[in-house]
């Protein structure tokens, strides 16, 4: 046993800051005279998607403030960028965001190839575009898993996974790798599809139509609990939403109509006729239903491609070596969870001047700070869905 | 032999097997529910589940309880020891108790109480102190809004629990489990399912949510406030809490099977199994086991509003209703019932 003055002690230590103020000043309290608790949420805790820790007052079970604590999860992806040279930079883009690393992987190429004369070759482009597909199925048919896994529903994850892992293994036949895939080069991509790949990925393609009606609409879309956990949870207008400057999902369930691929259309993405899912509710709900269309258009997406790819080369000539023109690179992806941009600064050296991500799960954690307060506590876990962060990509 | 049995019969002897009897029934009755959890919820999530320990994987519940036993038991420094420590037991011994009252075959039941049923009710009542205990000893603010959490759930639900009984009490005219199932006798059209189905469905959604089982785990809500009251348990403690859970999930499903579908009453007489009868009780509960499992697995967990409101606002008017409906038929027509 701990001796009383180590024991108080470890006591003041655990409080913290807004709790040892309130202490100070015990005036702090609600209509019934008592006082709000104070709870520390993470970082180690299963439904922060990787590590994030929350700082939360709760008033019983509702929640009067939230706040995020990021940096878990740091690894100075920006500052290594500066040391490496331009195409040793890709297998660190890799681990960004690692649910959805081919994304990660174009948007660093593209600002790269801003700053050079290089003609990517047109199978290379779609290739890209058909690769950025999967991988954002990859990501968007787990994130439904793990909100309801979040809802407390554990099964629905391990039919999604059943996917991923399927996907991965059309990735691995492809890339070499299951998940940090360093497979979009500069210039274009590491190797060409395999012998009688595109027909494998078109009969995958074709099972997952048919199986993600009956899978992950018809078994979760009405069930009474998910739709009372999820109705009205999180909602937002439009305006706040682009007041925050978020991007991906969480904009496009208020009703926002903006994608990168559409509105400034980059690669083989010209080429290609989708339509951009929006939702009016803009509540977890709403975010649900954009993620189950999203899919849909890139089943869609992913077809056109099959169906015309182009012959030819998949590396342009960027030279024996790689060193772009002095001045700022730019590149824009829509990746899984919004806009994706990479800023380059050239100084025309082989290694980057400076290289800073912009993530959107850093932006669209703001989110929480908003909207949290007022909420149920176990309300959390569905926001946390409808943002859907990955701790790499908010940490960088 | 015929003296052994004498013996047996009598006191002390009797008590000590009685007990013997049921602890043996208890503890192995959450080895094999463990098992039977995670065989379904393997076959539900197309998975295969435990295969590797012994033939088949049986011996999984083995292994696992070997590994508890050769855990640490931590307590967090700042715990009250004494209500930290006597919380498990304070959850498993009323859990284990109310088997004393189960018959479980024509001849078979420990203790036939003439208020059996007010036993089970006042018996299962004590498992909520135990999870506010754990709740309150480990002092951390997880378990604190778990047993929170917990106290409001089953005080709340223990009202539809209660009142969903009356109407079994009512036609049997007597508080006597024994009695009871022998008021069922004949048929499966006599069971009380049929008469009361309303209170049948109440009772055991309320037995659930006595149990603390998805979709009303929220003590335990293990993605929000990670396993709430038991989060600071490890090893044999924690070990205890998940016998007296899933000794608890076996009583309801047993209490459940014993008031409205017969208990050991086979559902025609031609399969009438004398005392081999405790068959058809046994595959009653393991039915009502499996449903409870199903749910687990498929559904996803309410909130304490909602809940509160599904408990006070649908389930106690529908048995107010049906109880009203059933003393109103019971004076029209005596002779029926």
């Amino acid at each position: 046993m701990l001796s009383e003055e180590r024991s108080k002690d470890i006591e003041t230590d655990a409080l913290s800051a807004p709790a040892a103020g309130r202490l100070a000043n015990p005036d702090v309290r609600d209509e019934f005279g008592l006082e709000t608790l104070d709870m520390s949420m993470g970082p180690q805790h299963p439904a922060m998607h990787g590590l994030l820790r929350l700082i939360l007052e709760l008033d019983g079970e509702t929640v009067v403030r939230c706040d995020p604590v990021m940096g878990y999860l740091h690894r100075s992806k920006e500052k290594i960028s500066e040391n490496r040279m331009y195409p040793a930079v890709i297998p660190i883009t890799d681990r960004i965001d690692y649910m959805n690393n081919m994304a990660m992987e174009y948007g660093y190429c593209l600002a790269v190839e801003s700053l050079m004369d290089v003609e990517i070759p047109p199978r290379a482009d779609a290739i890209r575009a058909l690769m950025n597909e999967f991988s954002r199925i990859m990501s968007h048919i787990p994130s439904i898993g793990f909100l309801l896994l979040e809802l407390g529903a554990f099964t629905p994850i391990l039919y999604a996974f059943r996917e991923r892992e399927r996907i991965q293994t059309i990735m691995e036949a492809v890339t070499g790798a299951r998940m940090m895939f360093h497979y979009i080069r500069i210039g274009g991509v590491k190797a060409d599809l395999p012998e009688g790949m595109p027909e494998e990925m078109w009969k995958y393609i074709e099972g997952l139509e048919e199986r993600l009606e009956p899978d992950f609409v018809d078994l979760i879309a009405g069930n009474e609990i998910f739709v009372a956990r999820t109705r009205g949870v999180g909602k937002m207008t439009q305006e706040k939403a682009v007041e925050m400057g978020l991007t991906g999902v969480p904009l496009r369930c208020t009703g926002v109509e903006f994608d990168v691929r559409k509105h400034y259309p980059y690669g083989w993405y010209k080429n290609l006729d989708f339509d951009v899912v929006t939702d009016e509710a803009g509540d977890v709900e709403a975010s649900y239903r954009c993620r189950i269309g999203e899919v849909k258009q890139s089943i869609r997406m992913i077809k056109q491609i099959l169906e015309n790819l182009p012959e030819g080369e998949v590396m342009g000539d960027t030279g024996r070596r790689i060193r772009p023109d002095e001045g700022d690179g730019f590149g824009r992806v829509e990746s899984a969870r919004g806009e994706y941009a990479v800023h380059i600064v050239s100084d025309g050296t082989d290694t980057p001047y400076r290289v800073h991500y912009r993530t959107p799960c850093t932006v669209n954690m703001q989110l929480l700070q908003e909207i949290v307060p007022g909420h149920y506590l176990p309300d959390i876990m569905p926001i946390m869905g409808l943002i859907d962060p990955v701790s790499g990509a908010w940490d960088k | 032999m015929g003296t052994v049995l004498q013996y047996l019969d009598q006191e002390p002897f009797r008590f000590l097997l009685s007990v013997g009897a049921i602890l043996f029934l208890v503890l192995n009755l959450a080895a094999v529910f463990t098992m039977a959890e995670r065989k379904t919820s393997a076959y539900i999530q197309l998975r295969y589940g435990p295969n590797r320990v012994g033939p088949r994987g049986l011996l999984q519940p083995a292994a696992d309880v070997f590994k508890l036993f050769s855990k640490e038991n931590l307590s967090p420094s700042r715990a009250d020891l004494w209500i930290f420590l006597g919380a498990p037991i304070a959850m498993f011994i009323p859990a284990a108790l109310v088997w004393l009252v189960v018959p479980f075959a024509p001849n078979a039941v420990i203790a036939d109480l003439n208020v059996a049923i007010v036993f089970f009710i006042a018996v299962t009542s004590i498992g909520a102190l135990g999870l506010i205990m754990a709740g309150y000893g480990s002092r951390s603010t997880f378990s604190l809004l778990g047993a929170m959490r917990g106290a409001a759930q089953m005080i709340s639900y223990e009202v539809p629990l209660i009142l969903s009984l009356l109407g079994v009490i009512m036609l049997s005219g007597s508080l006597s489990l024994v009695d009871v199932v022998n008021a069922q006798g004949g048929g499966f059209w006599h069971w009380y399912f049929l008469p009361q189905l309303p209170m049948f469905i109440v009772f055991y959604i309320a037995g659930i949510a006595e149990a603390r089982r998805v979709p009303f785990d929220l003590p335990e809500g293990e993605s929000e406030i990670v396993g709430g009251f038991m989060v600071e348990y490890s090893g044999m403690t924690w070990g205890l809490i998940q016998a007296a859970e899933f000794a608890s999930m076996g009583l309801i499903s047993a209490i459940t099977a014993t008031l409205f579908l017969g208990g050991w009453q086979p559902p025609i007489e031609a399969l009438d199994f004398g005392n081999f009868n405790w068959i058809w009780f046994g595959l009653k509960t393991a039915l009502l086991v499996f449903t409870f499992q199903w749910i687990r697995w498929s559904l996803p967990r309410l909130r304490m509003d909602q809940l509160m409101d599904f408990g006070w606002k649908i389930l106690v008017p529908i048995c107010l209703i049906w109880l009203f409906v059933t003393a109103g038929l019971m004076l029209l027509f005596p002779s029926v019932f």
